[in-house]
């Protein structure tokens, strides 16, 4: 993209304009096409995926009357919740209950402007492309609090005090955890990590060595937890704090929230696989830039998306922890156990400067076993009790 | 040491278990989910999927209705009212109503057993919805009719005959399949 | 911790708040209210408040023939309906003298058993609900909607059921339908080891309810606690075995008891667990009474203008939230004059406030879902 603006610049297209506000309208503009023709149909349709997904792990059918399949569910929920009133109570704080949807979708969608869709496909290849990932999701928390507090009900305060405390907390194991790949990869700019990996398997950083194989499940979870995603969803939990910081508000607002807790999900899945999934690596089969392309978003796409798909998995399975023990898994499970990988990492980065392609492949032989033994604990449960009555056998 | 082990063997513990329910409900989403999609994409209407015992709403045959008054008495909310009228002349007697108030009927059954002809019964209907409450009102006599006589050694006319014999059906199948239970022999 | 607060920041104000949980919150079962003081996220005080599903049950009772009493026992518990059937139609039947057919006393059982298991598939998968996971509910109301459909083919109703009538039970269970029950039985065990795999030996569901809010014996003694929640706290006390009725002495079933596995002895898990292992005797023990099934008539013949003469008596029946009791007074009339109804949920509310302090405000939920309260039952 970069180089693209730099281009046109160089054959004049912007002869006589100041060269800052070239840029600042070339990012907006990058920004609206993002918005609205990536971002809004992605956390519209993984929302009507998560439903289905659920909906299908709970032996329902889930949505599947709005479109094919109910595919446009998305679009419906969204023209509804915007022709509704949009209510703020009497006794809150009007600009801030306003303004917190708002700074939370800012802060989950400036992350995609170091997010690599493909080699060429980045808004701005940062060389501090993890830092400001890092600085930039706390601006979530923000807008979390500013909800709670605004809305002036207790339930909400109670919501965004948890998730204050929970936010500031897990930045730290995800922080660590991705340490772990710069460590590896010797570079903090997304597009330098994601060429350090190759585009197999046991080229990828999870399979580097032990300890990012651990980082990556390290991060994964605390990514849950920083998005507010079960077992970690305790700032709106629904059966204790009603809606946690959300019980209040109504209409787009709320949509708001939610369309950048979708989004979100997405992020973590790009994250993951930029850092330790290899990214857009391909197999070298073209050489056509656009195919390439193309090629290369999908195989990204996919990849983020698989871990989107864990994420509803995981939602559907776990139960919520409770606040203390949300704590204490943090701060004695998971911070020493990301140090361990930081300190290992360095370790094997001493003996090994190269990396060890013999240990990766294990690792990955490693990781083969284990989807393995899922794929036999799941015929094991299909086996085992198989629902055969149906006394009403029709869907 | 202890506490190292304890300290393992929480993350372990943590690990397989997850692991284990990740696998239950992988397992799920590979397997046919169990949504009736009322009312419209089924094959055939609920109603005719319901067991012949379901209590749905009350439906009365007039035509073999002896007026005994038994359902009234022992509905235990009275939302059956019946209207009997003697005329002067022939001594003829008529039904002037027979209402059935379904918003406070409980589908208790008790009627229905009561009923020496099995003209009150249950039907498998159960949707009711509607926007004025009076129209829950069930009206089963529109114009005056004459109460029913059970004849002494079976009925002559077929159609009537076969009203009898259908209530008779609906109260063998909704007592007891086996002679002696239900409410047959509640009479004492 | 309040008083630590106060004395290391002077000046700085803490100030307990009130919050008044109910009645329209999401995990309090019905239209409960608990009136809490929670400092930040611990608990200082939390005061239930009931009468919110009021229905003056038992005053109705007094207006209502015997016979036509018994579909408004369905409305005490509508979760438990059969078990309500089965206390008032055993004082009618011990104030009147009648003898029950055999026939109808298996039927009975087979009905009540069945209705507990459904009872308590609500009552864990609400639990799991609660704790946040949301799957669990739904596959236990999926099974709970099979026992619904049997229940629907029993006695052609799916919730209030009206099924057990004095001297018997309304409606003979046909072959047909045994088989169907066997065969739901059949498919229902091992969906209860599925249910065990996902969720009750999840770590963070254990975690979540092990040491919660333990109810000790003398506690439970005390606020009279009864049923599940009693044999948790690892009192062997159950009225089908110690007051036995019916014809549960000659069935064989264990009799599930908290042993304090995951924490200490009567904590949330202790609970949970004992109504797993409850659902699992229930199928014993309906297996057991579909081979005993004897033939003859299923019901007694009774009076249909029953008048049972005058007396008192107390009957107690053992329903999935505890001991349930009937005390019926008769003056020889149609009508009873007067009934009343001892619930357990209404004894587990009580002991509410005295366990709530110090938890958390997570913790309170999981202690009421624990305790399986039922708001119906509670006010009747």
């Amino acid at each position: 993209m970069q180089q693209l603006l730099n281009q046109l610049i160089q054959e004049g297209y912007f002869h006589g304009a100041p060269m800052e506000l070239v840029y600042a309208g070339f990012m907006l503009l990058a920004a609206f096409v993002v918005l609205s023709f990536f971002v809004a149909p992605l956390a519209g349709i993984t929302s009507w995926l998560e439903r289905r997904v659920w909906a299908r792990i709970q032996s329902r059918v889930g949505p599947n009357r709005v479109g094919p399949q109910g595919i446009l569910q998305w679009l419906a929920d969204g023209i509804k919740n915007l022709l509704k009133e949009d209510i703020i109570p009497t006794a809150a704080d009007r600009r801030l209950f306003a303004l917190a949807p708002y700074v939370v979708f800012a802060g989950f969608f400036a992350t995609f402007v170091v997010i690599p869709f493909g080699s060429q496909l980045i808004v701005a290849d940062l060389n501090i492309g993890i830092l400001y990932l890092l600085a930039i999701t706390s601006l979530v928390v923000v807008g979390i609090l500013m909800a709670g507090w605004s809305s002036n009900n207790k339930w909400s305060l109670l919501g965004g005090m948890r998730s204050a405390a929970q936010i500031v907390s897990y930045e730290i194991p995800a922080g660590l955890s991705l340490l772990t790949i710069v460590f590896a990869a010797g570079t903090m700019s997304m597009q330098g990590i994601i060429t350090a990996q190759g585009w197999a398997p046991w080229n990828w950083f999870l399979f580097y060595n032990p300890f990012t194989f651990v980082a990556f499940f390290l991060y994964f979870t605390a990514a849950l937890a920083e998005g507010n995603r079960t077992p970690f969803d305790i700032p709106e939990a629904e059966s204790e704090l009603v809606a946690g910081y959300v019980t209040e508000y109504s209409g787009m607002r709320f949509l708001f929230f939610f369309f950048a807790e979708w989004g979100n999900l997405y992020v973590i899945g790009a994250i993951a696989t930029t850092l330790f999934l290899g990214g857009w690596q391909i197999p070298p089969v073209t050489d056509h830039p656009i195919l390439a392309g193309v090629l290369q978003f999908i195989v990204f796409f996919l990849k983020a998306y698989l871990w989107v798909f864990v994420a509803m998995w995981v939602r559907g399975t776990l139960p919520r922890v409770r606040v203390d023990q949300l704590m204490s898994l943090c701060w004695k499970y998971m911070v020493p156990l990301a140090f361990i990988c930081l300190l290992g990492t360095a370790a094997w980065m001493v003996i090994w400067p190269q990396g060890n392609r013999l240990a990766s492949f294990f690792m990955f032989l490693i990781g083969l076993g284990i989807l393995g033994l899922f794929l036999k604990r799941v015929s094991f449960q299909i086996r085992h009790a198989r629902p055969v009555l149906y006394l009403k056998p029709y869907i | 040491m202890s506490a190292v082990g304890e300290y393992v063997r929480d993350i372990t513990e943590t690990v397989t278990t997850v692991f284990e329910g990740m696998a239950v409900t992988f397992s799920h989403l590979v397997r046919r989910p169990m949504t009736i999609q009322y009312p419209d994409r089924i094959p055939k209407p609920v109603q005719e999927t319901l067991p012949l015992r379901y209590r749905g709403i009350l439906e009365v045959d007039m035509d073999i209705c002896t007026g005994c008054l038994a359902c009234e008495r022992v509905c235990p909310i009275s939302c059956i009212t019946i209207g009997i009228e003697t005329s002067k002349e022939t001594k003829q007697r008529t039904f002037t109503h027979f209402d059935i108030d379904i918003c406070k009927c409980m589908y208790c059954g008790l009627c229905a057993e009561a009923c020496p002809t099995g003209s009150i019964r249950h039907s498998q209907e159960f949707e009711g919805a509607c926007y004025n409450p009076a129209g829950l009102v069930r009206h089963f006599v529109t114009e005056p009719v004459p109460l029913y006589k059970p004849k002494k050694g079976g009925e002559t006319d077929p159609t009537l005959a076969e009203k009898v014999e259908t209530g008779l059906k609906y109260l063998d199948e909704f007592a007891s399949p086996e002679k002696g239970g239900g409410a047959g022999t509640e009479e004492g | 911790m309040d008083e630590t607060l106060r004395s290391e920041g002077e000046g700085l104000h803490t100030e307990d708040m009130t919050i008044s949980m109910g009645p329209q919150h999401p995990s309090t079962h019905g239209v409960l209210r608990f009136v809490i003081k929670t400092d930040g996220e611990v608990m200082r005080e939390a005061i239930p408040d009931v009468g919110y599903l009021h229905r003056s049950i038992e005053k109705i009772g007094e207006k209502v023939t015997w016979h036509g009493y018994v579909p408004y026992t369905d409305r005490a518990d509508y979760l438990a309906a059969m078990f309500a059937n089965q206390g008032f139609c055993m004082a009618a039947e011990r104030l009147g003298g009648v003898e029950v057919t055999r026939r109808g006393e298996f039927c009975r059982v087979i009905a009540c058993e069945l209705n507990r298991i459904a009872s308590h598939l609500i009552a864990v998968g609400t639990f799991a609900q609660d704790i946040g996971a949301v799957t669990p509910f739904i596959h236990a109301l999926r099974e709970r909607e099979t026992v619904n459909d049997l229940m629907e083919e029993i006695c052609g109703a799916r919730l209030t059921y009206n099924y057990i009538r004095i001297g018997g039970v309304g409606y003979d269970i046909t072959p047909q339908t045994c088989d169907r029950i066997t065969q739901f039985l059949d498919h229902f065990e091992p969906i209860v080891d599925e249910f065990n795999r996902l969720l009750s030996y999840n770590k963070i569901f254990i975690e979540r309810l092990a040491h919660v809010a333990p109810i000790t014996k003398e506690d439970a003694f005390q606020y009279n606690i009864v049923g599940p929640n009693l044999r948790a706290c690892g009192v062997k006390w159950d009225i089908r075995r110690d007051i036995p009725y019916s014809v549960y002495p000659e069935l064989e079933f264990d009799i599930p008891v908290g042993t304090g596995e995951k924490g200490t002895l009567g904590d949330c898990y202790d609970r949970y667990i004992v109504r797993i292992l409850e659902m699992q005797e229930s199928c014993k023990i309906v297996r057991q009474c579909l081979k005993m099934l004897p033939k003859g008539p299923a019901i007694a013949k009774v009076a249909r203008k029953f008048k049972p003469p005058a007396g008192e008596i107390y009957v107690r029946v053992e329903a999935p939230r505890g001991d349930m009791g009937f005390y019926v007074v008769s003056d020889g009339s149609e009508y009873p004059y007067r009934v009343r109804i001892r619930t357990g949920s209404f004894t587990a509310m009580s002991l509410i406030d005295k366990l709530s302090r110090g938890l958390m405000v997570a913790d309170l939920i999981a202690l009421i879902a624990s305790l399986d309260v039922d708001a119906p039952e509670i006010d009747r």
